[in-house]
């Protein structure tokens, strides 16, 4: 069997390949930008903060071992005297700037256009020993965060807790005015403070803010003075230009306003880096906004003046490898060297301009160049805004990428339907002064697709993750779990008692409204019951973990001496974010048809089929799985009930703030992995899933399910988001899940096997800004999955494969027809 | 046949998002019932117009509750196969309602213009964005002339592009009905020769290539439809002479007939399966996928004897990969037996 074809990076520099390479030879490295720890020296100090990997449940069983080894291997940063003294927040402050310009070294690799190298930090918390006791208890007492996180999670639940990063700072202003802009607004606020304000914690967070703010000169000062010290060492006059240049460049920026584009690339980093820094966390969505927008006036200027515009791209491109070094946090442990789909430091290209108006431009088509010439690289992620008036040019450019690597090298993000959510947030959330008509297409995705603002906004986009199918088993039982949880490590059983609403017994519903209504008041419950729990970590957070570097670039932080962490940013949404949806709406749509429409089973039955994992039970299960009506196949009836579940529990999303900060939830679709993982731990479907197949991943139809293509699967989530109405949140365009909806389609390689079938695939996307949701994947079938369905043919019935528009079961044709495409899929040639 | 207001088709499948039956993103309806039996159909539950009943082992678990739902015991359990006699099976349906997998089903269901008018709609945007449409096909759509003509109007009123997808065999008086609401006619001409035609298909070719002219002046005469792609199957060992296309492409130059495409669709070999599902085996099952130089050098033939000289004249379609040498098939195929298809005694 052939080795299918892996997309190879091109036209690398001698530079970049080296740079590439380097990345790439992992814990062969002599240099890596693994996490350093630092402690402030006393007992109770502590690094790790487990409250951000509340919503990564793969780590639970390594709290412990994380907090424990950060502890062990931190190393001490002298505090002045009297830091105990200090608020919180002026502590933290001080302390990550001191240990990143005096502490960790700064560092240069050959031929490196920018500086700015290390920045995986475990800075201390800069606890006193009386918030260490206070924080020891909220989390790990009885009743602290890890024992509750912990339940929800273990019950099917799903999980939740505050998280960092998922935000676009202000970079742009920062490249506008320069930090030396930031340090002279935080002066000026604190300087309009009455006495006793200056003595309350709105003095204490911008004295923080105004230290946090000098860190980025005093950092790019030594970077500075290594770059001239390596131009006494460097013998090549060409490199010795570099570094001259280099040191120049730092001399000026993050500090005064850049103005050429290599000093905006540099600016930008410098400042991103330390984000990461500040939160002790490598890169989760901090992203990057609209980044071909707010660079472009450097990169015309520079262009104007001389720069070749290949080597704008060799800058952009060594920008490229620093970002992939966030993967070094934690290079020894686990599988791949630490390069894993985690974190997501996200760039937006291209997308509507003012009056709907296309604002691609020559720096957009510049970085899908130094995309496709870089790839395959995870980081920075890109995201491609379309909406209909995207240019013919910039989508025979994607298309011609997608086409040439097995997936799409990027995110496909779509503005009318975005825009629309962002609309109904404004509204439904009370920003209406903030986000308008006029300025709503400045949006940007952090992370991995969820939509914000930019600068001014932090929406917890991953915060807290519902799996909305533990309401379905909690009418189904009157509130209780169908199965008994034993634990996985222990062996522990726990008794199964009343938990959710008293709903009665299901077995006595004479209809499906009773069944219906019952469903209702249980998603009422797995609502509050996330909300209540998010609070247990938020409340925590606010209190004890500010961030004042990263608080200085986002606005409403300085006005209201508010920490971000503390609900500072203007627009400031947490996000819950809906999992298993599909496999909610089928389960609903089985039961329905199963037990009411057709009477084919009982209640009864049904329950009883579910607690014993559909053993013995087989008929039905085959019944639930292929001869109920599924969601993702544009029949206007099944999608109704898909609607239904969209409309109650994002309308219970809007209920809730959080108590201690204020901030409104607001609804979004993103599963990451818990669509895999919960489905070992959530009990049977009635749409016929065992306990331990996959669940539905965001707003996907069910594996397999979707059986009349990609464009009924499109629509069917077009017309669940809310389709388009003669009132829509953004024109005619409905949006009820404001955060965004990740959606995949694989396609079969025939879709783009030539320039016209390219032309129709481009015609697809267009439908797509039309029909479909707010962002998108593209798969292209692979032969990995084809062999999968080999090996489980019973997974991928519904698997068509197409040769020259001829379709066929791939699980029907026999083996050696299988054989026979899946080496023409490994060799493009359907 | 139903009666007017309600004309009912025999559908076979409704087929969105197709990229193959003509130009952007087409819905294709797939009619049931065909006028030829081509030995190598790629669709062979499309020949019989009555609704027939198949069963997709893979997707069988064994319960055979379908057997004993069976009102005329046409249904037995042997060998882990659903056995269906088809001499007494009536495609009532009744197996296929028990059957909880989705491994027995109706193929020909009856659907009206309204209902498909509706699921068609759906696409309506992506059509739009593609200069797409819909496509019928088969089949032979021209027997259900009816239905198709009624069908194409509601399209046209919708401001959708239509096509037909013919393989030239229509039945008297069908043309007219449904041409004035037709953009593109794609015209299936298979073989020059009408003695290998008949061995081939069942019938003698002389309506196929005379049904071709009369058309052709209709379209002169009223405009319409505005396209005509001709396309020829390249079968092995049958259709893939270089006579046959320089025959097919004299009498297209002869004619003057100014085809807007000529393809080449290169024989695939996907469909064993679907024989299977019906009882029998196909003919062609040890065939591989024809060599690219092979379908190259047919091409230049065919635009030399048209004398279309450009991308016109192209062939569609999969040839053999070069670097893999999968297909394992055995044995060298035997010749081929076309009579136990097309139904013609055994010489002629």
């Amino acid at each position: 069997m052939q080795i299918s074809k892996i997309k190879e990076p091109k036209q690398l520099s001698k530079r970049i390949q080296w740079l590439r390479d380097y990345y790439f030879s992992g814990i062969n490295r002599k240099w890596n930008n693994e996490f350093t720890a630092w402690t402030t020296g006393t007992p109770w100090d502590t690094q790790y903060d487990e409250l951000t990997y509340y919503i990564v449940p793969e780590t639970y069983p390594f709290l412990e071992t994380f907090k424990s080894s950060m502890k062990q291997y931190a190393r001490k940063v002298e505090t002045p005297d009297n830091f105990f003294q200090w608020s919180l927040p002026e502590r933290k402050a001080w302390f990550v700037k001191e240990t990143m310009v005096n502490y960790v070294p700064q560092e240069l690799l050959p031929g490196d256009l920018i500086a700015g190298a290390r920045f995986n930090l475990m800075t201390s918390m800069c606890w006193t020993e009386e918030e260490a006791k206070a924080v020891n208890k909220r989390i790990y007492g009885k009743n602290g965060s890890r024992v509750k996180m912990k339940w929800f999670h273990d019950h099917g639940y799903g999980n939740a807790g505050a998280t960092s990063g998922h935000i676009i700072p202000g970079y742009d202003k920062v490249l506008r005015i320069g930090w030396k802009g930031i340090s002279a607004e935080l002066k000026n606020h604190y300087d309009n403070l009455s006495g006793s304000e200056k003595e309350s914690s709105k003095g204490a967070q911008l004295r923080a803010m105004m230290t946090a703010a000098a860190m980025p000169r005093e950092m790019a000062e030594k970077y500075s003075n290594l770059c001239e010290s390596k131009v006494k060492q460097e013998s090549d006059t060409e490199r010795k230009a570099e570094l001259l240049q280099m040191a120049e460049n730092l001399k000026k920026v993050p500090w005064e306003p850049a103005e050429t584009f290599w000093e905006a690339m540099q600016a930008l980093w410098l400042t991103h880096m330390l984000v990461m820094s500040d939160e002790n966390y490598p890169g989760p969505g901090v992203s990057f906004g609209r980044i071909d927008q707010y660079l472009l006036p450097y990169w015309e200027k520079s262009l104007a003046e001389g720069m070749d515009k290949e080597f704008g791209k060799e800058i952009m491109k060594t920008f490229w490898i620093h970002a992939n070094t966030a993967y070094d946090a934690m290079i020894r442990v686990g599988a791949n060297q630490g390069i894993s789909a985690g974190y997501g430091q996200l760039i937006t290209l291209s997308g509507m301009g003012a009056n709907g108006k296309d604002a691609t431009n020559d720096l957009t088509y510049a970085m899908l160049e130094v995309i496709d010439e870089m790839s395959p690289i995870l980081e920075p992620k890109p995201n491609v805004r379309l909406h209909r008036n995207s240019p013919d040019k910039l989508l025979n450019m994607l298309i011609d990428m997608i086409s040439s690597s097995q997936g799409s090298p990027f995110l496909l993000n779509f503005d009318e339907r975005s825009m629309a959510g962002m609309m109904r947030e404004a509204k439904t959330g009370k920003f209406e002064a903030l986000i308008t008509k006029t300025n709503v297409y400045d949006y940007a995705p952090v992370g991995c697709l969820e939509n914000t603002m930019t600068g001014n906004d932090r929406s917890g986009t991953v915060d807290n993750n519902l799996n909305l199918l533990k309401a379905v088993e909690l009418t189904l039982t009157g509130g209780k779990d169908l199965n008994m949880f034993i634990d996985p490590i222990t062996g522990k059983k726990e008794k199964i008692k009343q938990d959710g609403s008293k709903t009665g017994d299901a077995t006595k519903f004479k209809t499906w409204e009773e069944f219906k209504e019952a469903y209702i008041r249980q998603t009422e419950y797995i609502v509050k019951k996330i909300v209540d729990l998010y609070e247990t970590s938020e409340s925590i957070r606010a209190e004890f973990n500010p961030t004042p570097y990263l608080s200085c670039m986002v606005k409403g932080c300085a006005e209201k001496g508010m920490d971000v962490t503390q609900g500072g940013a203007e627009i400031s949404f947490t996000t819950i974010e809906a999992v298993t949806y599909a496999t909610t709406v089928d389960s609903l749509l089985a039961i329905k048809h199963l037990v009411f429409d057709k009477k084919l089973t009982t209640m009864e039955e049904l329950i009883k089929a579910l607690k014993n994992n559909w053993k013995g039970f087989e008929v039905l299960q085959a019944r639930a799985k292929y001869k109920t009506p599924k969601y993702g196949r544009d029949d206007d009836e099944a999608d109704a009930m898909g609607r239904f579940v969209m409309d109650v529990w994002t309308g219970e999303t809007w209920k809730y703030k959080t108590k201690s900060t204020h901030r409104q939830f607001r609804p979004g679709m993103l599963s990451w992995n818990y669509w895999v993982g919960d489905g070992y731990v959530l009990a049977a479907s009635p749409d016929g899933r065992e306990k331990g197949q996959f669940l539905s991943n965001a707003i996907c139809p069910v594996n397999g399910t979707d059986i009349n293509g990609p464009t009924s699967n499109t629509n069917s989530v077009g017309k669940v988001l809310g389709g388009r109405t003669e009132i829509g949140d953004w024109k005619d365009f409905v949006n009820l899940v404001p955060n965004g909806t990740s959606h995949t389609i694989t396609f079969n390689p025939s879709f783009i096997k030539d320039a016209e079938h390219k032309e129709k695939f481009k015609a697809f996307l267009k439908g797509y800004v039309e029909n479909g949701g707010t962002a998108l994947q593209i798969n292209i079938l692979d032969p990995d999955m084809l062999r999968d369905a080999q090996k489980h043919p019973q997974n991928y019935r519904h698997l068509l494969v197409r040769v020259t528009g001829y379709n066929a079961y791939f699980t029907a044709i026999g083996r050696e027809l299988q054989d026979e495409i899946i080496a023409r899929i490994s060799h493009e040639k359907l | 046949m139903a009666e007017k207001n309600t004309i009912n088709a025999h559908l076979l499948e409704i087929q969105r998002m197709s990229t193959e039956d003509g130009p952007g993103i087409r819905t294709t309806i797939f009619l049931k019932g065909c006028t030829l039996h081509c030995s190598w159909c790629h669709n062979p539950e499309s020949i019989s117009p009555k609704p027939q009943l198949q069963w997709l082992q893979t997707n069988c678990m064994g319960c055979q509750l379908c057997v004993a739902a069976c009102p005329n015991n046409t249904l037995s359990y042997v060998d882990n196969q659903i056995i269906i006699d088809r001499d007494i099976c009536e495609a009532c349906g009744i197996c296929v309602e028990e059957c909880p997998t989705g491994a027995l089903e109706i193929m020909g269901q009856a659907i009206s213009v309204d209902e498909v008018v509706q699921e068609v709609l759906k696409d309506k945007a992506y059509f739009e964005k593609s200069n797409g449409g819909i496509t019928v096909s088969g089949g032979e759509p021209t027997m259900q002339a009816d239905f198709v003509a009624e069908f194409l109007k509601r399209m046209k009123e919708n401001g959708i592009h239509t096509a037909l997808d013919t393989c030239g065999m229509i039945p008297p008086f069908a043309y007219e009905k449904i041409l004035p609401y037709t953009d593109l006619l794609l015209y299936d001409l298979k073989e020059i020769d009408s003695v290998k035609h008949r061995k081939f298909t069942g019938n003698p070719n002389e309506k196929i290539f005379n049904n071709l002219l009369t058309i052709s002046e209709w379209m002169k005469i009223h405009g319409k439809p505005g396209e005509l792609w001709i396309r020829t199957p390249i079968i092995p060992d049958a259709t893939d002479t270089e006579e046959n296309i320089a025959g097919i492409g004299k009498f297209i130059a002869e004619n003057n007939l100014q085809p807007n495409r000529w393809e080449l669709c290169a024989f695939n070999n996907l469909c064993n399966d679907k024989y299977l599902r019906l009882g029998t085996r196909w003919i062609f099952e040890k065939y591989d996928l024809l060599e690219e130089e092979k379908l190259n050098h047919l091409t230049e033939v065919a635009k030399k004897s048209c004398g279309i000289n450009d991308k016109r004249v192209l062939w569609t379609g999969s040839a053999k990969t070069k670097e893999t040498k999968i297909s394992k098939r055995g044995n060298e195929p035997q010749p081929v037996n076309y009579c136990r298809i097309t139904g013609l005694p055994e010489e002629e």
